[in-house]
């Protein structure tokens, strides 16, 4: 007898690569600034 | 006939997990680099006050001894393990906002140089790597990885050809742990040199760019001279990081002819799925900046938001250095990266040197 595991497929389907997410977090951050949520950064 | 179980979706408790166990490494990260940055502002004023002759230590310095020390006494324990594996995630964000001080028209001039002296680092250095190999006798796999890690952009470089050529893993981890070393050596004697031969922001950036493996290195190293040599020298690396498609895909197609590893189907694909995004990213940023959809103070916050990453980066170097894990690994391959090494930085100093003479730097 054999058995097939059929794991849910939407979440490979959308899995995103490492350089991807950080271009993803960075334009979030970007916009934040824009719109004025992220007044200022200091340093 | 076959019995069919279905597992139920668990995605989004599995995702709140992996985001759980990355908090604590990157809390470390944090520290360490906020550490490194109280360390410049004070130890400078402290020595000052006491009349002791100290060097200035940068930050960028200070964060990457700091995780030298912790990784190479007592270890980073396996609960910070995850986070601080975050800190190429880092760099990558910190590349893409430091776009927003890039415009356009120097991007393309800047670019048009480097994309030349690139090209001419990228096919000297897998010439040579290569000869030197071969006169070590390393398997030829690793000879490949070795060239590729030193040509184009270290560890990624290398993670993307291994599975491209179906190298062991072995030789990978070999390949890894030489990159690693020498750009750790690196971040030191590229600093000392530039200082030592009175090279220009512009011409020691391009250097650190083109000699430099790793990018977090390559980032460090530059931003170790100046800012303005930092972010040349990420400019020249993401030139060299975005021609890794086409490398790999002919080592793909060089050990494929051998029947050795696996035809390449789509190259366009193949190219896109090797093709580092976030160098699309950062383009996109300051042509963004270039038409003054960020007014000044905004491109400061994008700047000040992408040091902050970087400082996650720096701290991230020093944290995953071991050297005794490396010293491990074995002699030979190091011999080989640590001989090509001095040989490209020494060629790629000379390429510099060259076009600074020809471009009037």
């Amino acid at each position: 007898m054999s058995a097939e595991v059929q794991a849910g497929k939407t979440g490979s389907r959308w899995k995103l690569s490492l350089d991807t997410w950080a271009v993803l977090v960075a334009f979030l951050l970007a916009l934040l600034v824009r719109t004025g949520v992220f007044k200022h950064i200091s340093w | 006939m076959a019995d069919v179980i279905t597992v139920p979706q668990v995605q989004p408790v599995q995702a709140a997990l992996r985001f759980l166990r990355v908090i604590p490494g990157v809390l470390l990260l944090a520290a360490v680099g906020y550490a490194g940055k109280l360390l410049e502002q004070n130890v400078g004023a402290y020595a000052k006050a006491r009349h002791w002759t100290f060097p200035n230590i940068e930050y960028v310095l200070w964060a990457i001894i700091l995780g030298l020390v912790i990784s190479n006494t007592v270890g980073v324990p396996e609960i910070f393990r995850t986070g601080v594996a975050t800190y190429e995630f880092w760099l990558k964000a910190g590349i893409v906002l430091l776009g927003a001080r890039f415009l356009l028209g120097d991007i393309l001039k800047l670019g048009g140089v480097s994309l030349v002296l690139v090209a001419i680092e990228i096919a000297g250095s897998l010439a040579f790597m290569t000869f030197l190999g071969r006169q070590f006798k390393l398997k030829p796999k690793l000879t490949t990885l070795l060239a590729v890690g030193s040509a184009v952009c270290g560890v990624s470089a290398i993670i993307a050809t291994k599975g491209a050529i179906e190298a062991d893993d072995e030789d990978s981890s070999f390949s890894i742990a030489a990159i690693l070393a020498l750009g750790a050596l690196a971040l030191f004697t590229f600093p000392v040199i530039g200082h030592f031969l009175h090279l220009s922001d512009r011409v020691y950036g391009l250097w650190a760019g083109l000699g430099v493996d790793n990018t977090a290195e390559a980032t460090a190293a530059g931003a170790l001279y100046s800012d303005a040599a930092g972010k040349l020298a990420v400019l020249v690396k993401s030139t060299r990081n975005a021609m890794i498609g086409f490398v790999v895909l002919g080592y793909a197609i060089y050990w494929a002819g051998k029947g050795q590893a696996q035809a390449v189907g789509n190259k366009a694909a193949f190219l896109w799925q090797k093709f580092p995004k976030f160098v699309l990213g950062f383009l996109l940023i300051s042509v963004l900046a270039t038409y003054h959809f960020f007014n000044k103070d905004q491109v400061g916050a994008l700047a000040n938001l992408s040091r902050w990453a970087f400082l996650l980066t720096f701290a991230g170097v020093g944290l995953r250095t071991n050297f005794s894990d490396m010293r491990k690994q074995g002699l030979r391959p190091f011999a080989v990266g640590a001989i090509g090494e001095v040989v490209i930085a020494g060629f790629t100093l000379a390429l510099v040197h060259g076009a600074g003479k020809i471009f009037g730097w």
